[in-house]
């Protein structure tokens, strides 16, 4: 029985959808005077439970909004979940669509500093991983370009290159493999696959079915906030599937 | 335990990164870059000295001397706070993409303005050669009186940083409070020249404490008296306390703000 890299229980969270949001003082004072509710809650995750193994890859589809983020966000701890539990081991790398928390002033090599420093690497062990991740990367031109010179692309392939080379235990990507090009997509499958092996862990949010068939031991798809079906990928492709058809008509 | 721990050993690093960061990204696109951190302050005490020195009657002893130490005390708790106040709204691509201890840029703010503070103190030791001023050795209690300022600065950033995610205001009120506080400090005016009840009045600002505190190691020579110490230190740590319940009641679900 191989152990479980990340065990999650009945989690749910909620948001605060503000009509007009409230951000100063002088409006929460007279807000709060004024008692007609100004917010409305909005179920983002819904009593969420599953659990991923080692070496396992588990992708996850839903429509936009449906809450996959959010949960992987839940996951990576930068959100708290309103209830439930959540256990991970070792450490998890989330790369979410935005990039890895860069810097717009900062060069490439200091940005990938401070990602690595942040996701607890030692200073001399980025110095020696930072020629590999400009290299996998494909950026020697623009190491010491800021960032804010860099396409979408650029950036995309900085952030999973850093991640990879920080070794984690869980790697959970959101919407990442679709920014690269051709080649960078064939080295990401290359690199996953490799994880895999390694006996590390992987969930992969994407919308293009294929690299989950291709990828992907399990899946599951998420619908406005609950699990509408977890399991084998054939079957929860198809469900999405039909499901976004219907919602076509 | 163990987490908790290993998130300190981490955040080490990351202290020293995000202070060094602040004072890079302070001074971008400059010709001077990291120059500016010496000679922004040398000219604005220029300024200011100027001003001062030459516009005002006074009869301090060593004006100069008197005038660089307040200033460069009070530049302490402007520039923490000002940094810290920012230091979690600024971040929010970074907040919302990797998960590290919320407390970090408000600290790692601290150092930064202590890294500051080293560098105009140097500044102040040019001039003290320059005019020929003698400190006297009780000027090694400024590191204590320091040290006390920098735990202020922590407890009075935990809070600012963590409220200024919740309420944009914060930032302009603090701006108006560091203003007002300029002027209610003895900076470029002798404390007992005010009358007894403004000064029991301010007496009560750490702030103040600690000012008057630096004018006793190092313009006279003497100890600051113990029951002002105590109250000091008393004072500091209540608003360290304060500081610290705001941050703990908001850090969880500052990010969702952002």
């Amino acid at each position: 029985m191989l152990e479980n890299t990340i065990t999650v229980k009945n989690v749910s969270k909620k948001f605060r959808l503000y009509h007009e949001k409230r951000t100063t003082l002088y409006e929460s004072i007279t807000g709060s005077i004024n008692r007609n509710p100004h917010y409305e809650t909005l179920q983002v995750l819904d009593n969420i439970s599953f659990n991923v193994k080692k070496g396992e890859c588990l992708g996850i589809v839903g429509r936009n909004g449906s809450g996959k983020t959010t949960l992987l966000r839940i996951l990576s701890r930068i959100y708290q979940p309103d209830d439930g539990s959540l256990e991970t081991m070792g450490t998890v790398v989330p790369v979410l669509a935005l990039g890895l928390g860069f810097h717009p002033e900062l060069t490439a090599i200091k940005n990938i500093y401070q990602s690595s420093i942040l996701l607890g690497i030692s200073k001399k062990e980025i110095a020696e991983r930072t020629e590999d991740i400009i290299k996998f990367a494909g950026l020697e031109k623009f190491a010491d370009t800021k960032l804010k010179n860099f396409s979408s692309g650029m950036q995309m392939r900085l952030a999973f290159s850093v991640a990879v080379q920080v070794d984690p235990t869980v790697l959970l990507l959101d919407e990442v493999i679709a920014v690269g090009d051709l080649n960078f997509q064939k080295k990401c499958l290359d690199v996953m696959r490799d994880f895999k092996k390694r006996g590390k862990s992987i969930i992969l949010v994407s919308h293009n079915p294929s690299d989950i068939e291709l990828l992907c031991d399990r899946a599951m798809f998420v619908k406005d906030g609950h699990i509408e079906i977890i399991g084998k990928v054939p079957e929860v492709l198809d469900s999405y599937k039909k499901y976004m058809s219907t919602l076509e008509k | 335990m163990t987490t908790i721990r290993e998130e300190m050993w981490k955040a080490r690093g990351i202290l020293f990164n995000f202070a060094i960061t602040d004072l890079k990204i302070r001074y971008k696109n400059s010709v001077l870059g990291v120059l500016w951190s010496v000679v922004e302050p040398l000219l604005m005490l220029g300024v200011l000295f100027v001003v001062f020195s030459t516009m005002f009657k006074t009869e301090i002893d060593n004006f100069p001397i008197y005038l660089l130490l307040g200033l460069i005390t009070y530049n302490f708790y402007k520039n923490g706070t000002n940094i810290a106040l920012v230091s979690l709204s600024n971040r929010s691509s970074l907040i919302t993409q990797i998960y590290f201890p919320r407390s970090i840029p408000a600290i790692s703010s601290c150092i930064t303005a202590s890294i500051m503070l080293i560098v105009e103190l140097a500044i102040l030791g040019v001039f003290m050669v320059a005019l020929e001023f003698t400190p006297p050795v009780t000027i090694v209690y400024l590191i204590p009186i320091y040290f006390l300022g920098f735990v202020f600065i922590i407890g009075l950033s935990l809070g600012l940083s963590v409220l200024n995610v919740k309420f944009k205001d914060i930032e302009f009120i603090w701006g108006i409070i560091l203003h007002a506080g300029f002027f209610l400090t003895p900076i470029f005016y002798r404390f007992d020249f005010l009358p007894e009840y403004v000064q029991n009045i301010l007496m009560l600002s750490p702030v103040v404490q600690l000012v008057t505190m630096t004018h006793h190691v190092v313009m006279y020579g003497t100890l600051p008296p113990i029951n002002s110490i105590l109250y000091t230190i008393g004072s500091i740590f209540v608003v360290l306390g304060i500081g610290y319940l705001i941050f703990r009641k908001y850090q969880a679900r500052i990010v969702e703000e952002l």
